[in-house]
This record gives structure tokens, sequence and C-alpha cells, in this order.
């Protein structure tokens, strides 16, 4: 794979030029390349992380977050309680190192977005259909066989509750057809490749600082190279694909703040340990399987749950529940994520290189992370659960459903770690300029060539895995985009 | 990074008079190596949270060394915003790192 990257050292200049830059080889990023250079446009994508090959580091390790996550996967969006998220920062950026499930966005979420949002020719059907071409490009399937015991666990107590569950499918292939052999079908697996064969560069270790905008145009963005050189790299487009911290930062911190970063929409999650009578444990996979009887402003689903990651969900009554790590072969961690409707900041400030990042909860989503944690609980006890561990300060052990009102008695948010892996809105498109950032193709408002191509865009938390959402829109806009600026006509 | 030589003379006490009072049965070495383990993952944070730890922790170590280590305990363990934090990620990353690391170690921190 490494020969189709050309890093900035091989180029041996401190300035550089392009027809369209694209910064971010996320979810947004790689199919924007792709369809560009395959159009005949010339690429470059940059790439603030590094290229980390799949397979050379052990999925959900702090290895992995160390190599492929912003801060070493410390990374907490300040507030009332604080929440801890995640974002990648690596080539192909989430993908690498999410946990592979894909959700196509409901219908309603489409239609919401189109009709309140104001986004032009935002069709459902004609989404599903870019959809459905995405998921060819991405390999999405369901597992060859049976999945593994944690979600299988999910399932029964679902099936022992009459919830309504299901099996996501991934972004997987699985070459001998063990189901517990899959091979992800990330972005370094499928769009980067596709663009660097059309011709497009990637560069890597490459942190954009501003783009320089001039009477509503932008021509050139200041780069930082892994060596601390500076650098500039000249271009006739720009498209924005940092995911939805860094877009909005670039975007504030090169001028543009109108309807940017004042938005942020997530899933807040809190979670639990449940510990069973035999060894359940998969130590480097996540449950396929999600809940989904009170979707979508309430859903449960399984985490990674090696040894180390089910002493971080015991912490916060280490006290009383520090024998059960011991067991922690038999345990496995799950989560209850809601559709919040609080809403967050990303807030560049001169002379910090990371942006500030704030979220508040709603009282409507505090008391939905209390009943979710209560019915989760309830969900693993159903699934037959000996002992679960809720995540938060004060918590008991429950044993049967004796115990449930009084640890839901004793939650509060501010007591429970909270966190999530979806982030989205910080752009929101659409051609109501009260509310969003940019137009209905990605164009930031009040700029001739800037455009941002990612989860910023989508107006609200979808309610589910944000991926898909992301990929499809992102292949939407770079269409429109080819359409527009055709290069041959 | 800049700030990484400073953060490890403020957390790096802190850290191990935490591990040492959690998990009594710990070798020594290996509360060294986990202190430093979390130290260096405290220095890659945003700058702004490098910061407000730097300043919590310079803080805590000026409360122990006038208070002493019982106190420091008792400090550890309360839940006041900014300050119940810095100990939770202490313990965070400290935690992770050590069942990651050697999973059948034992609640008490002892190896099998």
């Amino acid at each position: 794979m490494n020969s189709v990257r050309q890093i900035w050292d091989d180029a041996n200049e401190s300035k550089m030029s392009c027809e369209v830059l694209i910064i971010g080889s996320g979810a947004g990023g790689s199919p924007t390349a792709a369809l560009l250079a395959e159009a005949g446009f010339d690429v470059l994508v940059v790439e603030e992380g590094r290229w980390v090959e799949q397979g050379t580091v052990v999925p959900f390790s702090l290895d992995q977050m160390e190599q492929q996550y912003r801060g070493g996967g410390v990374t907490v969006a300040l507030g009332l309680p604080s929440i801890a998220y995640t974002e990648g920062r690596c080539a192909g950026g989430g993908t690498e190192v999410n946990s592979g499930l894909y959700r196509r966005p409901p219908t309603e979420v489409v239609e919401r977005w189109r009709d309140r949002w104001g986004v032009s020719d935002l069709d459902p059907d004609e989404l599903m259909k870019t959809a459905n071409e995405v998921e060819t490009d991405i390999h999405v399937t369901h597992l060859p066989g049976p999945a593994s015991v944690p979600s299988q666990l999910l399932r029964q107590g679902a099936d022992a509750l009459g919830w309504k569950h299901d099996e996501s499918p991934r972004w997987m292939t699985y070459p001998d057809g063990n189901p517990r052999h899959g091979q992800r079908q990330s972005m370094t697996r499928t769009y980067l490749p596709r663009a660097a064969k059309a011709g497009a560069r990637i560069l890597t270790q490459c942190r954009v600082n501003t783009i320089n905008i001039s009477h509503a145009k932008a021509t050139s963005a200041d780069v930082s190279l892994a060596n601390g050189q500076a650098g500039t790299i000249s271009f006739k487009f720009v498209f924005v694909c940092g995911g939805a911290i860094q877009t909005p930062a670039i975007l504030q911190r090169s001028g543009l703040r109108k309807n940017i970063g004042q938005t942020l929409a997530i899933h807040p999650t809190v979670k639990l340990s449940a510990r069973f009578a035999d060894a359940i444990n998969v130590p480097d996979d996540v449950p396929v399987h999600q809940v989904k009887e009170f979707a979508p402003d309430l859903s449960f689903g399984g985490s990674a749950s090696h040894a180390g990651l089910i002493a971080l969900s015991l912490l916060d009554q280490w006290s009383d529940f520090k024998g059960a790590i011991e067991d922690w072969r038999n345990m496995a961690v799950y989560y209850a994520a809601i559709t919040s409707e609080g809403r967050g900041r990303v807030m560049s400030v001169p002379g910090l290189v990371d942006p500030v990042v704030t979220y508040r909860l709603t009282a409507r989503d505090r008391e939905l992370l209390r009943s979710g944690l209560s019915r989760l609980s309830l969900l693993m006890l159903e699934a037959g659960a000996t002992e679960v561990y809720p995540s938060f300060r004060g918590a008991p052990i429950i044993r049967g459903r004796k115990d449930l009102a009084l640890a839901q008695k004793r939650f509060s948010v501010n007591k429970a770690s909270v966190m999530t892996v979806h982030l989205c809105s910080t752009v929101p498109f659409g051609e109501n300029r009260q509310l969003c950032g940019a137009g209905s193709y990605g164009l930031v408002h009040e700029t001739k060539n800037v455009y941002v191509n990612d989860a910023s865009l989508l107006p609200d938390a979808p309610g589910v895995n944000p991926q898909a959402s992301v990929m499809a829109i992102a292949v939407r806009n770079a269409r429109h985009f080819i359409a527009q600026e055709n290069p041959h006509a | 990074m800049a700030l990484a030589p400073s953060l490890h003379s403020l957390v790096h006490p802190t850290a191990c008079t935490v591990l040492r009072h959690d998990l009594p049965g710990l070798p020594e070495t290996v509360a060294h190596e986990v202190a430093t383990f979390t130290v260096r993952r405290l220095s890659v944070l945003a700058a702004h949270m490098r910061l407000g730890i730097a300043v919590i922790a310079l803080l805590v170590r000026l409360f122990a060394s006038i208070a002493g280590q019982p106190r420091l305990l008792w400090l550890s363990k309360t839940h006041l915003p900014l300050l119940g934090e810095y100990f939770r990620l202490i313990r965070s990353l400290s935690y992770a790192y050590i069942w990651e690391k050697w999973p059948d170690t034992r609640s008490d921190g002892s190896p099998t």
C-alpha cells in the first residue's frame, strides 16, 4: 500500500499546488478524493495523522489509541458532566478505528434535514441509491456465521423481553468465511487506493493551520509538516473534511465563523459491565447486535471489552467492584446510547493549537440516560448476567430486578462516565442561512470555493451510526461538484 | 510535548502514591512504569487540557507537601469538579494500562 502514497518529504518541496485540495482522509474526504480524481481533477489529499497499516496494531488497544487517535484517545468536551469523545487521527480517519458497524440514515431523518434546514434536492430515495453504491464499494455485509457470544447475549436478553433487535452489517470481508476473521474495508483499503490509482497524491503527517481567503475566495493553505517545517499549498478549490471537530476549527482559524462550530451534536452513551457464569469475553471485537426497541431515542449495543476496558468500566465504584476484574473473562461491556437534544460548541482559540469543545446535556437527555442504563441493566439480567456493574459513582452491584430501583435512584449523569464516538453537525448544510454554515452541496456560505464534505454537514444527530450518512452525502456532493466544475468541459 | 518534563515532575509522584494506595500489591517497579505511561499520555493531550492538568497537578503537589501523603489520598477521593477529574484521569489511564498489559493482575495489583 505504501506505493500509493507520496509523503511530503519525498516531494522535497515547501510549496505545492493542486487543483483540488482535500483536507482529511476519513469517511468524507476519501470518497471525495476518489470521485474527483477519477473525474480528472488534480487532487491532493492531506492528512494530519500517519498511515498505519491494518494488522500492525491491536484493535481497541492503548497502542492503537496512541498511533491512530487524536490525543492518544483522550479528548473531552467540557461540561457538567464532561463527555469523553474520540477522533481518528490517521490515514482513513475514524474508519480505521471504529466498530465498522453500518446503518443507513432513516428516511424520516433525511426528510427532516431537507425540510427543516432547507437542503435542496435531498431526495431520500436518491440518497439510498447512493448508499447502495457505497455499500458495494466498501463491502457492507452481515456475518457469514454466528455472532460472538457477547453479541448473542444481547440478542437473547432482548428476545426475553420482547424487544426489537437486529444485526448491524459491517464494512468487512471474510476471506476464509470465518466471522472472527473479518478484514475491515476502511478508507485505506477502498477509496484511498482508488483515489491514488486515479492520480491523487496523498500526503500524511501534514497539518493544515489556516486557509488563506481573500474576497471570499480561498487561494492557498498554510501547513505544518512532521519535521516541523512550514509549507504552503495553493489550489483552485478546497474541501475541508477533517471531521466534526477539526473542520470547524480550521474554518474558524481561517476567519469563517457564521454558523460554524456552534451546533455540535452527539450520541451520548453510558455503560456497564455484565458478568456471566461462563467465559464470554472477546477482547478484540465488538458485538454486531443492537437493540432498537426504543430507537431513535435510545439504543443498546456492545463495546470493546478487553481486560483493560473492563477495568475502566469498573473504575467509578472500584472499592465495591474491584473483585470482578479477576473474572474479566466472564465479562463484557455494553452501552446505552441516546439521541441527544443538547448541543455543543467547537471554539478555535488564538494561541491554542487544539479547539476547545463544550457540550451541554438537556434535562431530557439526562433522564433518557438514567432510564437507558436501567433498561440496559434489565436486559443484561434477562440475558443471564449474574451481576451487573453500572459505570457511575455510587452504583450498586445489580444481581436481580429488585436492585434496579436502587440503581436508578442513585444514578446521576454527573456521576457517570459519559462518552461518545459519534460527532456531527458543526457546519450544517442547507439553504436556511439562519441555521446553516454551508449550502446544500457543502459550499461554505459567503465563500466561492471552500467546501465541507464530512460529518460536520449532517444537520443533527441521525440516531444511528452516522458513517453511512456521511459517505452517501459526500458522494452526492462530490458528484454535484463534478457536474458543476467538470475539468473536461 | 514541551510541557512533558514539568508534567512528569508534577504528576508522576502523585500517580505513584495513588497506585500504591489503590493497588497495594502492585510491584514498585510496575507502579513506576505505569505512572510513566500515564504521564506520557497526558503529555499528548490537547494544549488547553495539558495546561489545566499542569495547574491542578501543581496545586495538588503543593497541597501534598504541606498536608502530607494521607491528606493527598483523601484529596484523591474527593469528587470536586476538575480536581476529581484529574485523579480520575490518572486512575483511568493507569488501570487501563495495567489490565491491558497484565490482564491477570489481581484486584489488589499483585501479579498472578
